[in-house]
């Protein structure tokens, strides 16, 4: 399925594709696997703001939800390897890919799991730096998109492969930057639908929706948490397609197969 | 493009290359090239890798992998609630 040269719109393109052959039923799987990690992440961001300044004397109550985060984060994380094995199987062979994404090799899947869990301690090291987001957010894209490339348990080869892929910086940063913007447009949507769901239930059902209006307001701290988390779980199925296509168009680019396109461009015209 | 003309197959230097083998990222010929799982391999790499599986099992590599990533996840329950309490703590 590799049509063009590596490039952003290229890799968007692809993307598309691929998300349109996987998501029925992958990305649920995808979905349904991150809900827990993304709804315990509000939750530890509530209980921090809720705290304040006294967060620092309330380390229990904070490290027993880290921990039944961390716990989903191994769940989303497995959802996530299922799904970047089902949009490879969709993008290799051009069809629907079967239960056979759900044979994720155990080599693959324990070094993502062990990549994963690198990039969430670089995440939590820098997420105040503010730069450490995006570019945690960039090696973890490399890490799920050479994820089917592990094939051998180890900690030093997926790590070499990730910055080897890491080449690739200038489509890499313009791909984090567009899924950036597709979060506030994802989140913009979100807002208008329970806008639009509240006005039809007080409009045609009569329903006095006064404490809905004041739970599902823009600015209310938990719906604001909730609309970002939502954002991030209706973007996240492209963002993986993404980068699972741009590491198979980056290696296609070193091989031979980007040189065939060339020559058939060459010989169209 | 400019290294259009080196790209050969390394096992048959008369032959275009067609794709990259993922293990030893050599070019590799239509005919050596074995898409497995959607990712090409060569027939060398392919062989290495059966006889690896039945000659030895890569007990280290697992064993490194299982203890890191351990201690990963311990860290990341810390390091949320250490970082979270210290921005928590600037409001």
């Amino acid at each position: 399925m590799i049509r063009a040269p590596l490039s952003t719109t290229s890799v968007l393109d692809e993307t598309s594709d691929a998300v349109a052959l996987a998501a029925a039923p992958w990305a649920a799987v995808l979905v349904l696997t991150s809900l827990p990690w993304r709804f315990l992440q509000v939750l530890f961001v509530d209980q921090l703001i809720e705290l304040g300044g006294n967060a620092a004397h309330y380390g229990r109550a904070l490290g027993s939800t880290a921990n039944a985060a961390t716990i989903a984060f191994i769940v989303s994380l497995i959802g996530r390897a299922i799904y970047a094995r089902a949009i490879n199987l969709a993008a290799a062979s051009g069809r629907r890919p079967g239960t056979e994404a759900f044979r994720v090799p155990r080599a693959a899947l324990a070094t993502y799991l062990f990549t994963g869990s690198l990039v969430a301690v670089l995440f939590y090291a820098t997420w105040f730096t503010i730069i450490g987001i995006p570019l945690t957010i960039m090696v973890s894209g490399l890490a799920i998109g050479t994820m089917p490339l592990n094939d051998r348990a180890g900690i030093v080869a997926p790590l070499k492969r990730i910055g080897r892929f890491a080449r690739e910086a200038k489509t890499l940063t313009a791909l984090t930057f567009v899924f950036l913007v597709a979060l506030a447009v994802a989140m913009v949507n979100l807002l208008a639908a329970f806008g639009i769901g509240l006005w039809l239930v007080h409009g045609f059902g009569g329903i006095d929706i006064s404490r809905w209006e004041a739970l599902l307001d823009f600015g209310t701290r938990r719906f604001d948490l909730l609309l970002i988390a939502g954002g991030i779980i209706a973007v996240e199925p492209f963002w993986i397609a993404a980068n699972v296509i741009l590491v198979r168009k980056a290696g296609a680019e070193e091989s031979g197969e980007e040189l065939r396109l060339w020559f058939r461009e060459l010989a169209g015209r | 493009m400019a290294t259009a003309t080196t790209r050969w197959c390394v096992h048959h230097p008369q032959r275009a290359a067609f794709a990259l083998c993922m293990t030893c990222t050599r070019t590799i010929c239509q005919e050596c090239a074995t898409q497995w799982d959607g990712i090409y391999h060569c027939a060398p790499c392919l062989a290495k890798q059966r006889t690896g599986v039945v000659a030895r099992s890569p007990v280290g590599g697992w064993l490194a992998l299982i203890v890191f990533t351990a201690i990963l996840l311990f860290v990341t329950a810390r390091l949320m609630v250490w970082s979270g309490a210290l921005i928590a703590g600037l409001f």
